[in-house]
């Protein structure tokens, strides 16, 4: 009969310089450590609300239809926070409904990104050879596109629309994706649990999901975060090409295209768009830079 | 009879006479060390009261498990543990202070009067770098040699270490050599501007059996050529019987036993260390006998028991051991433990 | 399957593993022969120890023997079968009776997995049985290697120590009933005393379940613990193969020798073998080995003859086996 081993409780590791091995799960010890993810998260979870939930419980204005004689109220005044622009449309709530927009865009274009391209790079790791190669030299040349470019050229010959920003930028997502994933999962292939798994009799498929995917998706996930900024700026500057989401809804990259004619005189139409876009792709970089921290040490 | 030991060349077999000092200062003179770092908002101490003395020219083994803390005292020796740490005590060498030194003050001895020899070769040595341009970035922090100068000098410790083909190794990069090779010329690295003391932390952990010898050797060797003391960090006590001429054991940070090798090993007294000698299979005993074993697991340095670390495990444990910690005393001449029911004392009360 | 009590349960015949070594640029640069027609065998019950240094080619060989990859030439039989003819599903119904314990035991578990999943993982894989049976055997086997399930079912590796670890990798190792398990370094990276624990395990486990190991190490005394038999690799070859107590006692090959006298001994008293008489220089590249004898470069007593002919392993004492044209038996007799 066995005998039984004194159990200790999960133990912390002796120090910063313990041999390589046992990571032992240990209490971050306290809130304050954990500002770094608390601090962008609760600024996250508040922008979210306030582009998604509150336009549609509380009292904001429609972001369309304004009426002419309305325009270019100044800020600060009653029912316009931020004024009216050019066409008698509250920016207050074009903010809002634009954020909506951009983080819809850029959610999908990300989420599209991970699953297929986390997929195909994933699988062209793992198999290697002649599929590795076929796979990634397609990709290469999705890659060795400047994105701006790509996109664009995608996004005109559809025509403007939100899915067909969406599809046009995925163009750009899936392939960085696919890096990341492969190299990923290229170094995942050689430690020895795979090994293991392989020799258990484990099949591939259930190997990809089962193993690779748990191992993989933290870094998908980060690489996402610290990518929602890019994508929010990319779907701006389509639409400050004209492209993008079509007037008169509205995204923060085409306010600012519409402002910046009239920069000198109301500044506030660009500036304030550029300001939120600012705060939020910070905000998005600061979570994805804490969570990569955090997540890669395991 | 007092047995002196400035004379640098004296032979490591001899026994040290029981209780003898140097008549000058020892080389390195550590007094109840203790380390302590900050770890996720808990406070973790790794050495909890070291103390020991290496004279001129003499070996002594630091023989200890993970989390033992033989690792991070002897960081602590050169300064080299990350800012989380904090270290109390008195770390003498020479006679000067080294805990509490800045960093500028702390470089004038690494490599200098101390130097330190890591485990794994490979990462010690930088893979860009040719191996003569890395011994000479060393010679040349601590003399001031021109090129062509610095380049004998290189050679010549190369040749020192006996590096077959030293002219050729000296334009390779650290990629062409064998580990036994790396690790000779980490060695040469360290003794670039002849220090007095060499610290090897598990030098010869990551090497082959045959050519742990040869490195062992050489290291005895150089000893000898050189008057250098040693201190040996390592989890095998083979290498100990062999190598050095005393023996600390640390266990959760604190030191265990210390005597003389020979002393040590003909006369165990702390349960642990004798659980560690039983523990290691040897050549002598024919196969499939089981090994004398020890339950448990080393403790959780963040959250010691009262009482001596070792008593959850100790086969010889009684109430005493659990309420209150063994000083570490000098039961016999030259042989200190930290134990109330040592080995042998056929569980007489503790003195 | 034929109950020959006589029968080997695994036979390795004439193996030979090869690598490409890349050169610059990817372009091919040469071929390393990790395994150099290797053969042996482990008998039921039986522990057979193989001893190397690095680049001997043991972990290779015990790959190879599992087909993880399939050797460049050469049969490897399990229990009559050979693996090498066979693939997928055959081959994994094949291999079943052989398991591997890993050397890394963080490195060879998942660490996004459960401790319960990770030792179900195989029974999973082989449709053993409904998933309250498979439940029931994972408890079985944490519970025979010493972790107590309700404790240690739900932790995932970050959660174990060292020792701990491995007992999970053991535990998986058996949970197909295996008749072999192949050891690679298992305990080599865990600490003395958890060490000890763990070779009391591997001996409680031959001794209640009859398993048989391959028990590989670069640590002599290690092997010698646990082996009835001990195969000595150099390079790629044998150099030597025996009984445990005579190879350690009477080491026929100059290498065996040369290993034997490097190992520190645990008794200060002990005389300090000077290990430069017993071997020379450091391992020259596997991939552009001596010819003939392999070993020729560092022995103390080669000859023309070591460098003009590869030595063939001969048996000199009962099924003790040497692959030396000047083994040491030979020498005294002929006094040089």
């Amino acid at each position: 009969m066995a005998a039984q081993l004194p159990e200790a409780d999960a133990q912390v590791p002796s120090l910063a310089l313990a041999p390589a091995g046992a990571e032992l799960e240990r209490p971050r010890g306290g809130w304050l450590r954990q500002l770094d993810v608390l601090v962008p998260g609760t600024i996250l979870v508040f922008l979210l609300f306030l582009f998604f939930v509150w336009p549609v419980i509380g009292p904001v204005g429609k972001p369309t239809g304004g009426n002419i004689l309305n325009a270019n109220i100044e800020p600060w005044s009653a029912g316009h926070i931020f004024g009216t622009d050019p066409v008698g449309n509250d920016i207050w709530s074009r903010i809002l409904y634009g954020g909506r927009n951009s983080i819809e865009i850029a959610f999908s274009v990300q989420f599209v990104g991970l699953v297929l391209g986390g997929a195909v790079g994933a699988i062209a790791a793992y198999w290697g050879g002649a599929v590795d190669m076929v796979l990634m030299r397609v990709l290469d040349v999705l890659i060795a596109f400047p994105a701006l470019v790509l996109a664009l050229a995608i996004a005109e010959s559809l025509g403007p629309s939100k899915s067909h920003t969406i599809l046009a930028l995925c163009f750009f997502s899936v392939p960085a994706f696919a890096r990341v994933s492969r190299a990923a999962t290229l170094r995942l292939r050689e430690r020895p649990f795979m090994l293991a798994a392989r020799l258990s009799g484990t099949g591939t498929g259930r190997i990809l999901l089962r193993h690779i995917t748990p191992n993989v998706l933290p870094q998908l996930v980060t690489f996402a975060l610290l990518g929602m900024g890019i994508i929010i700026i990319l779907e701006g500057a389509l639409s400050f090409f004209g492209l993008g989401v079509p007037p008169p809804n509205p995204s923060w990259g085409n306010m600012i295209f519409e402002g910046q004619g009239i920069l000198s005189a109301e500044p506030r139409l660009v500036l304030v768009p550029s300001a939120f876009l600012f705060i939020t792709v910070l905000t998005f970089n600061l979570l994805g830079d804490a969570l990569r921290s955090r997540w890669s040490s395991v | 009879m007092e047995l002196g030991v400035t004379d640098h060349t004296a032979s490591v077999e001899t026994e040290p006479q029981a209780g003898d000092r140097a008549p000058g200062a020892p080389l390195l003179e550590l007094r109840d060390v203790r380390v302590a770092f900050r770890h996720g908002g808990r406070r973790l101490v790794a050495v909890d009261g070291l103390s020991y003395t290496v004279a001129p020219g003499r070996t002594l083994a630091l023989i200890g498990e993970s989390g033992s803390g033989k690792t991070v005292s002897s960081r602590a020796v050169l300064g080299l543990l990350p800012p989380t740490a904090t270290v109390s005590g008195s770390i003498r060498f020479e006679g000067e202070e080294l805990v509490g030194l800045s960093e500028r003050q702390m470089r004038r001895h690494r490599g200098a009067s101390i130097a330190m020899v890591f485990q794994d070769p490979t990462r010690s040595l930088n893979p860009t770098m040719r191996i003569g341009a890395q011994i000479t970035e060393a010679i040349r922090v601590h003399q001031k040699l021109d090129g062509k100068a610095a380049k004998a000098r290189a050679i010549e410790l190369l040749k020192l270490v006996r590096l077959p083909a030293a002219e050729q190794r000296f334009v390779e990069y650290p990629h062409q050599l064998s580990g036994g090779m790396r690790q000779r010329v980490v060695i040469a690295i360290a003794l670039a501007a002849s220090p007095k003391l060499l610290i090897a932390d598990e030098a010869t952990t990551a090497l082959d059996v045959t050519t742990q010898a040869q490195i062992m050797e050489l290291l005895r060797d150089l000893q000898r050529k050189l008057g250098m003391a040693m201190v040996m960090i390592s989890h095998d006590l083979g290498l100990a019987a062999s190598f050095a001429d005393e023996v600390v054991v640390m266990y959760a940070g604190r030191a265990v036993e210390q005597a003389p090798t020979r002393t040590l090993f003909a006369n165990v007294r702390m349960p642990y260390t004798k659980a560690l000698l039983e523990a290691i299979p040897r050549i002598e005993r024919p196969p499939h006998q089981p090994l004398p074993v020890v339950p448990g697991r080393p403790p959780d340095l963040a959250a010691l028991p009262a009482g001596c670390p070792f008593a959850p495990r100790c086969p010889s444990a009684r109430d005493l051991c659990r309420e209150s910690a063994p000083p570490f005393g000098e039961g016999e001449p030259g042989h200190r433990w930290a134990c109330w029911y040592p080995c042998g004392s056929d569980g007489a009360a503790p003195a | 399957m034929s109950s020959n009590g006589s029968q080997p349960l695994l036979e390795a015949r004439n193996v030979v593993q090869e690598f490409v070594v890349r050169g610059r640029g990817g372009v091919k640069g040469g071929v390393v022969q990790a395994v150099s027609d290797v053969s042996l065998k482990v008998m039921p019950g039986e522990t057979l120890g193989i001893v190397g240094e690095t680049g001997s080619g043991k972990s290779t060989l015990a790959r190879s023997l599992l087909q993880a990859p399939k050797p460049k030439s050469g049969q490897v039989l399990l229990r009559g079968t050979d693996l090498t003819g066979l693939k997928g599903r055959d081959l994994l119904d094949a291999r079943r009776s052989m398991q591997m314990v890993f050397q890394d035991p963080f490195g060879s578990l998942d660490p996004k997995w459960r401790v319960e999943d990770l030792v179900e993982e195989p029974l999973i894989a082989y449709g053993v049985g409904s998933r309250t049976e498979r439940r029931r055997k994972v408890r079985e086997v944490l519970d025979l290697v010493g972790l107590d399930p309700s404790v240690y079912g739900r932790r995932r590796p970050r959660q174990l120590s060292g020792g701990q670890a491995q007992r999970v990798a053991i535990a998986r190792a058996l949970a197909l009933d295996p008749a072999l398990i192949i050891c690679d370094e298992a305990v080599s990276s865990l600490d003395v005393l958890i060490q000890a624990q763990v070779l009391n395990l591997f001996e409680r486990l031959r001794a209640e379940l009859g398993l048989s190991y391959l028990f590989i190490a670069h640590d002599l005394a290690l092997v010698k613990q646990v082996s009835d038999r001990v195969a000595v690799m150099y390079l790629g070859k044998l150099a030597e193969l025996g009984p445990a107590e005579a190879l350690y006692r009477e080491p026929l090959h100059p290498y065996t020798v040369a290993l034997l006298r490097s190992v520190p001994s645990p008794d200060p008293e002990a005389p300090k073998a000077a290990a430069e008489e017993a071997i020379s220089g450091d391992p020259p590249s596997p991939i552009d080995p001596p010819s003939g004898c392999r070993f020729r470069t560092r022995c103390p007593h080669a000859q023309e003859r070591c460098a003009v002919e590869v030595p063939e392993l001969r048996e000199l004492g009962t099924q003790h086996a040497v692959a030396c044209h000047f083994p040491v038996v030979q020498r005294s007799a002929n006094g040089r």
